[in-house]
């Protein structure tokens, strides 16, 4: 279990009852636990999405989808059942946010699920967790068992007369499964495998019925703003960039850990002042913005603002929210061969481009990092790359391609200088503390 | 003087006589040279009579593909094909041909079955002496047309030998 | 559904709303590559091919999963496009392994045409390609995990296709490998669906394997001769010692009623017509020994024989047997020389099926039987009786087919709880035998005893409101419980039936008349006025039927026995002796246990080897090809054609040769010389050529055209090898026989009669639970 850092500039909204053992029942209604839900009861669907659209709130899983406009998609005249899915299938390298949620405060979680099914009439939701947070499991499941023995969950909630289950799912260790129609594929009790879309899932989701599906801390977002209002929430962060958010530092920085900062917050302020800069003061090679999908940035484009458009507007994607810092003493080819081993790991196999050219590419980089590259491998990486670029079933392809794009074109001269010293010229070092972060 | 201008006119010519007596002889000295040839002279790229290749294992090349019988223009080579098994390995990959007939009766020596093989396991070689009194000996079968296997095979060698003296290279 | 209008590459295209943009574009001869889209199975999408350009979309897009809609604009010719298919085919190629000069589908594997087409012939890898061992998954299916590109048609075809699942997808990422449902071995159909779909050579055929490429062989497209569902198959066939063998089946051109479909009998167990121990001389009992003679000797002794015992004995003390396995022309022809040669009504056949009273029912109905194509398409579906999916393998896959793509609706009636019950809408499974009772019951009779009477009337009154019902029964289904049924169907709108028989041409056999009571089209003796008229005097009086004549040699009255492609002692069990007193001439291609008996055996072609037309129990009727050639064996008609002239009868009167048409000029010799004249299909087709020859059945084609009711089809149609669809146009008064006559063989899917027994991978498949291979019986 990780500790528990913070920082003044922190906007505690989700993190608000870490360490304050709300996973028990008691506590977490002593810290104002289930008001949000409460609350939401008498409001109809409309008004619950419409505050949840003024909060700004957009995904938090990694697309960045406003979610006030993913819940109203849900046809209501639709006489099928509707669900509610929340997603805590965090496996992005670099992403550690739900793992404390679902850790510190499950029932903010369920109480997002609920408020979630009142918007869209669901009457059952369920919690998939990552197949190696089993650990977890057990805390979810202690949660909804005391929700249901208060009446919070169940057949009657709150005295209401509405009907609403919780179950908790336990994955079986995909990567894949993050995706939502692979998850739902996985809930079914299928292999984890994404569908086509559309149909998408707001329509044509579990079962074939109409389907939410949403990020742990989205949906553990949802209560914050039904209790304190939409518009406190979107007054956190920048304008269509509402709110606050859990990002997961981690790397060569010298106080690593998920500290809850607002949108638009400075990517190198949270480096060097939240992050407390640089183990030895070294200097910064490059940063990884949103979990190891995403482009990788220079040291020259981390002035930048923390937010979906800003980290965009830089080349890269805001993400899941993981920063990886990683300093001068790092090989980027061993970083780039390290997190294409997990993509290849993960990838599922269904569509070539994915399946074939993640098991290439890991097998040029292994080849080139340990020396045996020539100088035409890095063209053809880069090619394979840029070949699997939007042209996957899926978006793991892409979250493959993309950080192998930006180093090589990025860091060229690195790949070029392991034609000339063998092996790795960098220091060997650095490379293997970063592992730790990106191990799975 | 005409009697001085004949003589001198023969003797121009008796002069080139001589001088090519001094040049290196250019005929060849078919079929009288020695050699399997006979003294008969090729270029590297002559067109002969098909040799079907072994790899360096003394496995055949051909895996029966029938590239060959399919670009074949006169449709003279005949194949069967049939499977290896551990017992009885014959070429280096799954299949190899049982029955590999050239039929010369037809075959018009265009090497298209050369350019055809995958395998670069039918090559031709120099033999030329197909010339028989029964048509029938021109169907050649796989065994008279296959290279004898290589002599830095150790213990084959002494069967090579063997090899060498039943097999034929011109017919006789 | 209403159209929609797209422009594919600047052409306008219109198509149904709902369509697939990989399909409208081959409307209009755009074709887009794909390897796992499949058209009947659901969408895959993994195989990234078919990347096409969509206006106002950011990315490529798969024309294989995306659906038109009005005014999008498509680009599937630009080089981005390009690149993105080299670029697929250049990761496949990374780990596929090049051995195409070895593999099976070389000349015919859907990646080396894209890698013409796309063309990456350079490769960018140096490391080892991922390898692992050839796998045997039973005696007919092999898998090359590293030929495979994972494009999971085997899995969805036989989930979805075939509802038999046996095929699934082990490990994830580059590691995914198909997987057989036994874990190192399959239990299924075996009907090698999974092999002809394969794009790659994958799957290979262990029939097949290693043995020839797709080029080497001529494909000859014929009808499937073992069950009664009547597939077209695509037969491969090369050179060998002993004429033509055949080494491959399948229907990869997708034409006739069963589209690609083909079962394990299909595909697989041509081989009976490859064995060893066919017969290939014929053989004359000398000394209580059969000992092969020539052809000459053996047919002057049969024609010497059998005109004696006909101006000794009469007609009515001879017996002919005829086959459900021969074609129409030769069972037209059987009992055309029984009736104006031997003089005698004593003809029938194993009737597995009872179509004399399904026709007698459906008089004045022609058009009420449902072919094997409209199964498919029908709203609903009505089965009592029967277990396709052993017995009727297509019209299983149409059933299953039908309700999964169009809905329709299934009712299934059986004692047995049949797997198509997993496709019904409604099951109800009846007390054994209470088959007729049902049919009864529908007619308006009362519910069978120990019957759910609820369930019977729900059934009932749901089955009233279909419309376009199609009524399909099993051979449990006898006599008057026919016309119980039929009743039935005239009250439900638009209502076809369909008589479920067991052989290849069972209903041929009976369509031709192959009755001791009925003339072809299941005309009563009595009324053959128009025969008499083209054949001169026929005996009036009914003959025996197979128990009768069968009886009548017991008791030393029946003289002479002549069997065509039966085999009565193993079927009906009897005392080899049974026919000692007959002069018994058997016609077969294996020394049967009846041949073995025989005093002439004379070796005949299988439906494999011979040229005519079958009609499957639907009644549609097809062209049969010659495919193969065995040296040594004539095809049923020319020996028929052959005695009959050696009896001294003119032949140009039994097959009107010579007349109208055309010379055979060893057209029939099938794939070799005719394949290629298109000409000569017109010509036929349109009745033009010369017909010199006796024993070309296309002149008694010709008059079962003129004479047979419901034979009227089209000739250009049937030529080109299309099914016809026949009508069933009897107009009343056709005699109804003892229901006990009718005799299914009740084959499986492993089993397919004499034929069944003699082939080796029927008998060497672990599903076929009751291996009877056939012991090698030397002739001596």
């Amino acid at each position: 279990m990780a500790d528990l850092v913070s920082h003044p500039d922190e906007i505690k909204v989700v993190s608000k009852r870490f360490g304050q053992g709300a996973a028990d029942i008691d506590r977490y209604l002593a810290l104002d636990g289930y008001k949000a839900a409460q609350k939401a009861l008498p409001m109809t669907p409309d008004a619950i999405i419409n505050e949840v659209k003024t909060s700004g709130l957009r995904g938090r899983g990694g697309a960045g989808f406003p979610t006030g406009m993913k819940w109203s998609f849900v046809p209501k005249d639709s006489p099928k059942q509707k669900y509610i899915l929340c997603n805590g299938d965090e496996s992005e390298p670099g992403t550690c946010k739900d793992r404390l949620i679902l850790e510190h405060d499950p029932h903010s979680v369920i109480e997002g699920v609920m408020i979630a099914g009142l918007a869209v009439n669901a009457e059952s939701g369920y919690i998939y967790i990552r197949g190696e947070y089993r650990y977890l499991s057990i805390i979810m499941q202690k949660a909804i068992k005391d929700a249901y023995a208060r009446g919070f969950l169940g057949k009657n909630i709150f005295g209401s007369g509405k009907k609403f289950d919780v179950y908790w799912h336990g994955g079986a260790g995909a990567y894949e499964v993050g995706e939502e129609s692979a998850l739902m594929e996985s809930l079914e009790g299928k292999r984890g495998i994404p569908r086509i879309k559309p149909p998408f899932p707001a329509v044509v989701g579990l079962w074939g019925s109409p389907t939410v599906i949403n990020n742990v801390e989205t949906l553990a977002s949802a209560p914050h703003i039904i209790l304190d209002g939409a518009q406190k929430f979107a007054d956190y962060g920048t304008p269509k960039n509402g709110g606050v958010r859990l990002f997961c530092l981690s790397g060569h920085v010298n106080k690593p850990g998920v500290y809850e900062l607002p949108l638009g917050y400075s990517l190198k302020k949270m480096i060097y002042e939240v992050g407390g800069g640089i183990p030895g003061g070294k200097k910064i090679k490059a940063v990884v913005p949103g979990g190891s999908s995403t482009p990788v940035l220079t040291a020259d484009e981390i002035d930048i603002a923390m937010d979906f458009d800003g980290v965009a507007k830089a080349g890269s994607m805001l993400g899941s929210g993981g920063v990886v810092v990683i300093d001068e003493s790092t090989c980027m080819v061993r970083f780039a061969q390290y997190i294409m081993k997990f993509y290849q790991h993960e990838s599922c196999g269904w569509c070539i481009p994915c399946r074939e050219g993640t098991d290439w590419l890991k097998k040029t980089l292994d080849r080139f990092h340990a020396g045996g590259g020539v100088k035409k491998d890095i063209n053809n990486i880069q090619y394979l790359a840029e070949n699997m670029m939007g042209r996957t079933f899926c978006p793991l392809g892409d979250a493959a391609a993309m950080p192998t794009i930006s180093i090589v074109t990025k860091f060229r001269k690195e790949f070029e200088d392991h034609l000339e010293g063998r092996p790795c010229p960098y220091d060997p070092v650095g490379s293997v503390r970063l592992l730790p972060v990106l191990s799975h | 003087m005409s009697v001085i201008k004949d003589i001198s006119e023969v003797a121009k010519g008796m002069g080139i006589t001589f001088m090519e007596m001094f040049q290196p002889t250019v005929v060849e000295n078919y079929p009288d040279g020695p050699g399997i040839f006979k003294g008969a002279k090729f270029q590297e790229r002559f067109r002969g009579m098909h040799v079907l290749q072994r790899d360096e294992n003394g496995l055949e090349k051909c895996v029966a593909c029938f590239l060959c019988a399919a670009a074949c223009p006169s449709n003279c080579i005949y194949i069967e094909a049939a499977e290896n098994t551990a017992e009885k390995r014959v070429s280096g990959a799954e299949r190899y041909a049982e029955v590999y007939n050239i039929d010369y009766n037809r075959c018009i020596f265009c090497g298209y079955c050369v350019e055809a093989c995958p395998t670069d396991a039918i090559t031709h070689g120099h033999g030329f002496e197909v010339a028989t009194f029964n048509v029938g000996a021109l169907v050649y079968r796989k065994e008279q047309l296959l290279a004898i296997k290589p002599a830095q095979m150790g213990d084959n060698a002494v069967f090579n030998k063997q090899e060498m003296e039943t097999q034929r290279v011109l017919p006789g | 559904m209403p159209d929609v209008n797209i422009t594919v590459d600047g052409k306008k295209v219109t198509a149904p709303a709902g369509t697939l943009l990989i399909e409208a574009c081959k409307t209009v001869g755009i074709e887009v590559p794909a390897f796992c889209y499949y058209p009947g199975l659901s969408l895959q999408g993994a195989c990234r091919m078919c990347l096409v350009k969509v206006e106002k979309m950011p990315k490529l897009q798969t024309a294989c999963t995306t659906v038109i809609s009005e005014g999008m604009a498509v680009t599937t010719d630009h080089e981005e496009i390009h690149q993105a298919r080299k670029s697929m085919v250049e990761l496949l190629l990374g780990n596929h392994p090049l051995d195409c000069p070895v593999c099976d589908a070389g000349g015919e594997c859907e990646l080396q045409d894209m890698t013409f087409s796309y063309g990456a012939s350079e490769s960018k890898y140096t490391e080892a390609k991922n390898h692992k061992e050839e796998q045997q998954w039973s005696p007919v299916v092999f898998f090359d995990r590293p030929r495979c590109i994972l494009c999971y048609r085997c899995v969805r075809v036989c989930d979805e296709a075939m509802d038999v699942a046996a095929l699934g997808i082990q490990n994830r990422g580059s590691g995914s490998v198909i997987a057989p449902n036994m874990g190192d071995h399959l239990d299924c159909e075996e009907c090698g669906m999974c092999i002809d779909i394969c794009p790659v050579g994958a799957l290979t055929s262990g029939a097949y394997r290693y043995k020839t490429r797709p080029w080497e062989m001529n494909h000859v497209a014929t009808a499937c001769t073992h069950c009664g569902d009547g597939c077209k198959t695509t037969l491969g066939v090369r050179r060998s010692e002993t004429g033509m063998e055949i080494v491959r089946g399948d229907n990869r051109d997708k034409s006739g009623p069963n589209g690609d479909f083909l079962c394990v009998k299909g595909r697989y167990a041509f081989d009976f017509a490859n064995r060893t121990d066919r017969l290939t001389q014929p053989l004359v009992r000398r000394n209580g020994k059969l000992v092969p003679v020539t052809w000459d000797e053996a047919l002057t002794y049969v024609g010497q024989k059998l005109a004696e015992i006909r101006s000794q004995s009469g007609g009515a003390s001879m017996g002919v047997i005829g086959s459900n396995r021969t074609t129409n022309e030769e069972n037209y022809l059987l009992q055309k020389f029984a009736r104006v040669v031997l003089q005698t009504n004593n003809i029938d056949h194993q009737r597995t099926a009872d179509f004399a009273a399904f026709a007698a029912a459906l008089a004045g109905r022609p058009d009420a039987t449902a072919s094997a194509r409209e199964v498919f398409d029908a709203p609903a579906i009505l089965l009592i009786g029967n277990d396709p999916t052993e017995q009727h393998p297509l019209l299983a896959y149409q059933i299953r087919n039908n309700v999964r793509l169009h809905k329709a609706r299934l009712y299934v009636v059986n004692s047995e709880s049949v797997k198509l019950r997993r496709q019904a809408t409604l099951f109800s499974q009846i007390p054994s035998g209470s088959e007729a009772a049902f049919a009864a019951f529908l007619a308006g009779g009362d519910v069978a005893n120990g019957a759910n009477r609820d369930e019977w009337n729900a059934l009932r009154d749901q089955l009233r409101k279909e419309t376009g019902l199609v009524i399909a029964f099993g051979s449990e289904l006898r006599g008057a419980s026919i016309a119980s049924l039929n009743k039935f169907a005239l009250s439900v709108q638009g209502a076809k039936l369909i008589c479920l028989a067991d052989y290849a041409n069972s209903r041929g056999a009976a369509d031709m008349g192959v009755y001791p009571d009925l003339l072809p089209g299941y005309v009563p003796l009595i009324q053959g006025s128009k025969f008499k008229a083209e054949w001169g005097t026929l005996p009036d009086a009914a003959g025996l039927t197979l128990p009768g004549m069968v009886d009548a040699a017991k008791s030393c009255k029946l003289k002479a026995l002549l069997v065509v492609g039966a085999n009565p002692v193993f079927r009906m069990k009897l005392d080899p002796a049974t026919f000692a007193n007959s002069f018994l001439v058997v016609q077969d291609l294996f020394l049967s246990e009846t041949a073995a008996v025989a005093d002439v055996v004379l070796p005949a072609a299988s439906a494999y080897e011979k040229s005519g037309t079958f009609t499957n129990t639907y009644g549609d009727v097809q062209l049969v090809k010659q495919a193969g050639e065995i040296t040594g064996t004539k095809s049923d008609f020319e020996i028929i054609v052959r005695i009959a002239e050696r009896m001294g009868y003119d032949v140009a009167k039994l097959v009107p040769f010579g007349s109208g048409s055309r010379a055979d000029m060893g057209q029939s010799r099938g794939a070799q010389s005719g394949e290629a004249d298109r000409h000569a299909v017109w010509l036929e087709a349109q009745g033009l050529e010369l017909k010199m020859n006796p024993f070309d059945p296309t002149a008694v084609f010709d008059e079962i055209q003129r004479l047979v009711p419901g034979y009227q089809v089209s000739r250009l149609n049937l030529m080109a090898g299309n099914d016809q669809h026949t009508r069933l146009d009897q107009n009343g008064g056709g005699a109804v026989g003892d229901p006990a006559l009718i005799q299914p063989a009740n084959d499986g899917l492993f089993s397919s009669g004499s034929t069944g027994r003699y082939s080796k991978t029927l008998n060497t498949v672990m599903e076929n639970r009751n291996r009877v291979e056939m012991p090698k019986v030397a002739a001596d």
